[in-house]
This record gives C-alpha cells, sequence and structure tokens, in this order.
C-alpha cells in the first residue's frame, strides 16, 4: 500500500523521470561526448558520475533558489557563470584528493561546463521549480546519467582487461580486446545498450 | 535605467559570490594540489631511473637517491648571445641520479592545444634520451594525444639529442638523432620537436655555465 502511495508523489515521479523515463543518455541522448569518452574504465566513470551529480545538484538548487531574481536576457550566461563555478571546485577537489581519477579524466572534467544535462535541468526544470524538487531532479538526472556510464565501463573494462575497478575477473588466459578500451569500443557497447533499452523500454525523445 | 541598475547589481553579486566560491576551494586545495604535482614529478624521475618506491615512501626514496642541482637565475639570451629563442632569466634544476650519473630535468612548451609538459633522462654523457615521460598535455584525444603514451613514448629511448632531435613526418627515420611523427598529427609532432629541441638548448647552456 505504501508502495502504490509512493508512486503518485512528485519525488518518486521526478526521481523515475531522470533514471528511466527521461534518462539522459539512453532517451535524451545528452552528455554522449564524455560517456563515450571516460567508460574504458570503471573508477573513471563513477568518479565522473558523482562529479556530474554534484554538479547538476548544486548549479540546479541554485539557480532554483535565485530564479525569480535572474533578469530573462541573462538568463543563460548566469546558468554558465554557475555552472563553471561548481566545475572548477569539482575539477580542484579531484586534483586534490583523487589525483590519479583527475589525470585520466584529462579535459573531460572541465568539458562538464559544457555537458547538456546541467544546462538542460537548469533551464527546463530548475527555472521553474522549488529548490527541493530540484535537487531530486538534479540527483535523479545524474544518476541516470552515473547508472549508464557504469553499465558501460564495466562492460567495456571487462572484456578490454578482464578486470572491473583493477580486479581480476576473467580468467588471465582471457584474450583482451583492446578495441574496447579504445573509442570505437565506447561507441559499439553504448550504441547496442541505448538500442536493448529503448527496443525493451520503448521510450523515446519524442514521447 | 532602474533596469539597468538591477543588472549590474545582480552581476556583481553573482560574481562575488561565484568568485568567492572559488576563493574558498582553491584555499582548501592548493596545498594539497601542490603535494600531489611534486610526488607525481618525483615518481616519474624514479621511475625514469628505473628506482623502486611505493606512494608512502616515493619523498623519502627520491630525497635518498636524486642529487637535486639548482642553477639560479641563468639567463640563456646572455650566455648563448642567441636571438631566435626568447629565453630571458630563470631557474634551471637537475635531477641527477646519483648511481648511475643519469640527468632528468623538466620540459613545457606550447603543443597544438595547449602546453605539453614532462621529463627528460639522458645519460651520463647528457647525449642520448634514457626515458621521456610527457606529464601534462591537452592534444587532440586519439591523435595528438598519443605524444603522452608509453608506446610513442618508448620510440624515443636511444635516440641522441645532438645534433639536433629531429621528428620525422615520412616515416624515414633511421639516423641516430631521428625519430618518426605521430601518424595524422603533424602540428603535435612538430611542436612536440621543438618542444624538446629549445629545453634541451637552455638546460645543456645553463648546465654548461655550472661547469665552467
Amino acid at each position: 500500500m505504501k508502495l502504490i502511495r509512493l508512486r503518485y508523489t512528485k519525488w518518486f515521479n521526478i526521481l523515475k523521470d531522470g533514471l528511466h523515463r527521461n534518462n539522459p543518455i539512453v532517451v535524451a541522448v545528452l552528455g554522449i561526448c564524455s560517456a563515450l569518452a571516460v567508460t574504458n574504465r570503471v573508477d573513471n566513470a563513477i568518479a565522473m558520475g558523482l562529479g556530474v551529480t554534484f554538479v547538476v545538484m548544486a548549479s540546479s538548487a541554485v539557480v532554483s533558489l535565485i530564479r525569480n531574481y535572474i533578469p530573462s536576457k541573462m538568463r543563460m550566461v548566469t546558468y554558465m557563470v554557475i555552472i563553471s563555478a561548481f566545475v572548477i571546485a569539482v575539477q580542484l577537489f579531484l586534483e586534490a584528493f583523487f589525483y590519479d581519477i583527475s589525470q585520466a579524466l584529462g579535459a573531460y572534467v572541465g568539458l562538464i561546463i559544457t555537458n547538456c544535462i546541467v544546462m538542460g535541468r537548469a533551464e527546463a526544470f530548475a527555472a521553474k521549480n522549488p529548490v527541493r524538487y530540484t535537487l531530486v531532479d538534479g540527483f535523479a538526472s545524474g544518476m541516470g546519467y552515473t547508472l549508464i556510464l557504469l553499465i558501460v565501463a564495466v562492460i567495456r573494462e571487462t572484456l578490454a582487461t578482464g578486470t572491473i575497478l583493477g580486479y581480476q575477473v576473467l580468467p588471465a588466459s582471457w584474450p583482451n580486446w583492446v578495441v574496447m578500451s579504445m573509442a570505437p569500443g565506447g561507441f559499439f557497447v553504448l550504441g547496442l545498450l541505448i538500442w536493448g533499452i529503448r527496443e525493451w523500454s520503448k521510450l523515446y525523445e519524442e514521447n | 535605467m532602474r533596469k539597468n541598475l538591477q543588472l549590474i547589481v545582480f552581476v556583481l553579486i553573482l560574481g562575488i559570490l561565484t568568485s568567492g566560491l572559488l576563493v574558498g576551494v582553491d584555499l582548501l586545495t592548493r596545498d594539497r594540489i601542490v603535494q600531489n604535482e611534486m610526488a607525481q614529478l618525483k615518481a616519474a624521475i624514479l621511475d625514469a631511473n628505473d628506482i623502486s618506491y611505493t606512494q608512502a615512501n616515493v619523498h623519502d626514496v627520491f630525497d635518498d637517491t636524486i642529487e637535486v642541482i639548482e642553477i639560479k637565475n641563468f639567463d640563456y639570451q646572455e650566455a648563448s648571445a642567441s636571438t631566435d629563442d626568447q629565453m630571458g632569466p630563470r631557474d634551471y634544476v637537475f635531477y641527477r641520479n646519483q648511481v648511475n650519473g643519469n640527468v632528468s630535468f623538466e620540459f613545457i612548451g606550447g603543443g597544438l592545444w595547449g602546453d605539453i609538459s614532462g621529463v627528460i633522462t639522458l645519460n651520463a654523457d647528457l647525449d642520448t634520451i634514457v626515458t621521456l615521460v610527457v606529464l601534462q598535455q591537452q592534444e587532440t584525444p586519439g591523435l595528438g594525444g598519443i605524444v603522452a603514451e608509453e608506446g610513442y613514448l618508448s620510440t624515443f629511448v636511444g635516440i641522441k639529442m645532438v645534433p639536433d632531435i629531429e621528428i620525422n613526418k615520412d616515416g624515414s627515420a633511421n639516423k641516430p638523432n631521428e625519430i618518426d611523427a605521430i601518424t595524422g598529427a603533424t602540428g603535435t609532432s612538430t611542436a612536440f620537436q621543438k618542444i624538446l629541441r629549445l629545453n634541451y638548448r637552455w638546460y645543456m647552456a645553463a648546465w654548461e655555465s655550472q661547469n665552467d
């Protein structure tokens, strides 16, 4: 009974939207560039996913907080300034506390600024909703992105090196599929995954 | 008028708040980032000299095995009377392996999209590359970015730095100072050749000034 009631709450629907119905990668096909680039290793995918989730939540919360004061012709510039500040904060945090991962992610952390998911949620949701829902929406979108990144990274790292997070999961005799750690591997896995999920769920952007 | 004023006030407040956030994060992380970069440099030099270490003892192993030679405020242009290499007074730091005499130093210069920096290790005669490591670069991933990959950098091992290192674009490198360029990344290859040549000239001039 409780579960049925939960299904009709706004929180639940926002969460379901970000994770499933409007998944930023599978349905909206946003943030593809970084999704292809960083998913050759699971630890990179986790760091990137958490970084994007934090930036979406923080920037959306600030946009929502000041939405009534943002001059209409300054909207986009304001979003960019706020998003940039949080992305630089994430970059500095990674360089200070997860130096190896920051080196592995390279320019892609800085490129979160241009990730359409962040700007998209600020414009489509945060500018029209109160902070509490905005935080849930940012979390859902970020986690939707992270989830797909993780699935792709697990497949790619396993096939490319026989490991997950550095732990050997396939027999040592496994012939490493090097192509999986390269860009074409990302295209194959992500393309097949998007096709598979869309066929299964029948969710398309135009719906 | 009132709207313009509101706009200016909004921009000012936004600027102050975001700058405040960045200054705060910078203060919290600056020391740690400097430490990480220093550990990365020391690790690269120890790797170049084939000395084993762990993340925990990298500083101690470095201090025990590597001699740091600093040449302060050396003016390359004044010393060499060169007009083509714009390099004024600056400090030069060499890292000498106390066992075999190999010498490492940092190089930096403009690549195609941003600076390329790293560590080069030369033999005790300072004319042959022992190892080459690229620590930072912003070249095109998959093309110029190959400049930082171990596979490409390993082709530099044993290459002579004199008379001048040559990165050949036509794949015909066969002299002791020649190396093949990265396929499809002529801009990065040309920039990398210039970086290695200039840094070598500057550092050798500084080294010789110390031995004079």
